[in-house]
């Protein structure tokens, strides 16, 4: 499965890919914001993005990517510091499929990948 | 300050360092800052803002706390206070100031946060964005040293609604 991690902080993509990796999930491609994964959406199969980002936010980058024919259904988990309710819910009604709280553990991130792998 | 502004950036920092160290860190007595200068040699300072409140919060570690958090973090060593450091740093104060939103909104209160901006140096200042007083609360990380600086400003409106 090709995953695509979008995020600012080069430590939380190596440490997201590295949870990935132990999952079993090799093929994992990176972006530091919304604007640079949108030129690295080809063939990818499910998406984990953070929402705070320069250039493009996360938020901006999912409702994009859900007006995109060949995108529109890939599912994409954000993977956030924001833990306010309002901003769950305004996530999920723009095209998050899930919603993972930052800090997390290695389990939890493999948990929800197979989820929404499967 | 009020307390009930403080301790959820606090808890924060505690559940934080729990899960991505593996390891809770023991809460000091909180202090008033009378300077901007850091105690630490990396900060990472984070602003928020809503229509109630506004201000600013900080981490600030020495080096040896720093390299020790990243060696855990990312199960390998490194050197000195760089890049890989500094990103590091500026996570864990993203990471930290949305943390402290749940329970925020518990009061009511839904604030943005900026992208946290990074520090680097000995006696490095910290300027905060909420105009008032600085709170510094001490932490412990077994035996390394770590700070939060906090400062929040409540708006005029919010302050006549609910006092």
């Amino acid at each position: 499965m090709k995953i695509l991690v979008v995020d600012d902080s080069a430590t939380m993509r190596r440490i997201i890919t590295k949870n990935l990796n132990s999952a079993g999930y090799d093929d994992i491609t990176e972006a530091e914001n919304g604007e640079e994964a949108l030129g690295k959406l080809e063939g990818i199969q499910l998406i984990l993005t953070d929402w705070n980002m320069p250039v493009m936010d996360g938020l901006t980058f999912v409702k994009t990517v859900r007006t995109m024919d060949a995108y529109k259904d890939v599912p994409i988990m954000m993977i956030t510091s924001q833990a306010a309710k309002k901003e769950v819910i305004e996530a999920l009604k723009n095209g998050v499929n899930d919603y993972l709280v930052k800090p997390f553990t290695a389990g939890t991130i493999a948990e929800k990948v197979k989820g929404l792998a499967e | 300050m009020d307390v009930k502004y403080i301790n959820p950036f606090i808890n924060s920092v505690v559940t934080t360092m729990e899960m991505m160290v593996n390891t809770s860190p023991k809460r000091l007595a909180p202090f008033l800052k009378d300077n901007n200068i850091a105690r630490g040699d990396v900060s990472g300072i984070i602003g928020f803002a809503s229509q109630e409140i506004v201000g600013s919060v900080a981490l600030t570690f020495p080096e040896k706390t720093v390299k020790k958090i990243y060696s855990v973090m990312m199960g390998e060593e490194t050197n000195g206070t760089n890049e890989d450091i500094q990103d590091t740093v500026g996570e864990l104060a993203n990471i930290i100031a949305g943390g402290a939103k749940e329970e925020f909104s518990s009061m009511g209160i839904t604030y943005h946060i900026s992208i946290p901006t990074v520090v680097v140096g000995k006696n490095h200042s910290i300027v905060h964005k909420g105009g008032t007083h600085v709170m510094v609360v001490p932490f412990k990380l077994e035996n390394n040293a770590f700070f939060m600086e906090i400062s929040i400003k409540l708006k005029n409106n919010w302050k006549k609604n609910n006092r």
